[in-house]
């Protein structure tokens, strides 16, 4: 099962991320899902896959109410990220899904209905959550066309999806980076390869580099936070991506 | 066995009675084309032809109406496939909901159980006698099927005791009666696989 850890709290204001999970089977990759709650509302950024629902929900209940869950984030389409959104409207049929416009036809093959979805424009948009204002962070071709991230002003978190994310070796299972510089070679191969566009990571650390972030949450991998986060967008900047070799 | 194989094997029996429709409706689409064949040469023979035309003709309405069933039999089995898919995909649901019973506790155990009981008592119930139903209106057009099928055969052999009578075209007409008796005979032998097939199927 996967366990949970509270990486903010403010009050009722919380974000609980739910990773790493021992039984995984091998040939499932590994993913972090966030939940940010306000108050008696919440929003699960990136759910998981279908196949990782039971860990993911059975963690996530124990620290919380998951009939509480208003929405779902989805900062692309790929199956790791939303393939369990049919499961999650068995729990709560009004569930919204928010992502980009790009996506609703396609990701309403995994299920839900006209009313599941709530697009969001390429410029991006607010998304409230409780009277929590949030932030849907633009990151095109990062690694998908139509990519967004979330970024919550107050506890001064982005949940960066596959922007970030490293494929960690077994052993290494920490949840915060503790090591920058031997961390960030088990992001490189992947961000090389999965990000497509030097320009539109350019234009994502421009925009980033502008706000205030305490912590940047990938979808795999750890978490960057204090001076990790600066030194994980310099890094990004200087990196050439959209190449096949590594 | 478990509901999801089940599911797959009716999936793939489906797949068989559609292949045997696609056979029949093919070879229906022959006799008509024969049949318009052996109406010319009923009208060349003349009178001594003309029963031999007559039922030429029959079994030219016969090739139709049974491309007809035929395309409203495929169309129940496109309804079948949707009905199992569904089903599929709710046993599947009910399988990962069963799987993360097992692993929760506290709130999260109560939720998936409620989930589980609707579930029962509602969607997946009703999927199953939708399933029925179009099962047993499926037995019931095979059925029909058979009989004019059946029919045609008749047809077929009288046509050949017709040819009999043709005159100077009785070897040509003899022929044409034989090759509709033995497409027939091919239609109902496929028939035979379907109904073996859809039976399996219901028994599933």
């Amino acid at each position: 099962m996967k366990t949970t850890q509270t990486i903010f709290e403010d009050g009722g204001h919380k974000w609980i991320a739910v990773v790493r999970d021992p039984k995984r089977p091998a040939h499932v990759i590994d993913t972090n899902e966030y939940l940010i709650a306000h108050d008696d509302e919440a929003i699960l950024c990136d759910p998981g896959g279908s196949e990782i629902f039971p860990a993911v929900f059975s963690a996530l209940s124990v620290e919380f109410d998951p009939s509480r869950i208003r929405a779902l984030f989805s900062s692309h389409q790929d199956p790791d990220i939303i393939s369990s959104l049919s499961m999650w409207l068995e729990f709560n049929p009004e569930i919204k899904c928010y992502l980009s416009w790009l996506w609703a036809s396609f990701v309403s093959h995994f299920g839900g209905t006209e009313k599941t979805f709530v697009v969001i424009p390429d410029a991006g948009m607010e998304i409230f959550v409780g009277g929590l204002r949030l932030q849907a962070i633009p990151a095109h071709y990062l690694h998908s066309s139509g990519n967004l991230h979330l970024y919550d002003p107050k506890a001064k978190i982005l949940f960066s999806g596959d922007v970030g994310a490293a494929l960690l070796p077994a052993g290494e299972d920490s949840l915060f980076v503790e090591n920058f510089d031997h961390h960030i070679h088990h992001a490189e191969g992947f961000h090389r390869r999965w990000m497509g566009s030097n320009k539109a990571k350019r234009e994502w650390c421009e925009r980033v580099s502008r706000l205030d972030i305490d912590m940047l949450c990938p979808q795999h991998g750890a978490i960057y936070r204090g001076e990790d986060v600066k030194r994980f967008i310099d890094w990004f900047a200087n990196l050439e991506v959209g190449i096949l070799k590594t | 066995m478990a509901i999801g194989n089940q599911r797959g094997h009716q999936l793939r029996r489906i797949v068989r009675v559609n292949e045997e429709i696609k056979t029949v409706i093919a070879t229906a689409f022959t006799i008509n084309l024969m049949a318009m064949n052996a109406i010319f040469l009923a009208k060349r023979a003349g009178t001594a032809a003309l029963g031999f035309g007559v039922l030429s003709n029959e079994l030219r309405r016969f090739a139709i109406d049974l491309q007809k069933q035929m395309a409203l039999l495929s169309e129940m089995t496109y309804d079948s496939v949707s009905t199992v898919t569904a089903l599929l995909k709710q046993a599947r649901l009910n399988q990962m909901l069963k799987g993360t019973l097992s692993v929760c506790t506290g709130v999260g155990k109560r939720l998936v159980e409620d989930a589980l009981r609707t579930r029962l008592e509602g969607a997946l119930s009703d999927r199953q006698e939708q399933s029925d139903a179009i099962n047993r209106r499926l037995s019931q057009m095979i059925t029909d099927t058979c009989q004019l099928v059946e029919l045609g055969s008749v047809l077929a052999r009288s046509a050949k005791i017709e040819a009999a009578y043709g005159g100077k075209l009785s070897v040509p007409l003899t022929q044409v009666s034989s090759d509709f008796e033995q497409s027939i005979g091919e239609i109902q032998r496929s028939l035979e696989k379907l109904t073996k097939h859809h039976l399996e199927e219901s028994d599933a």
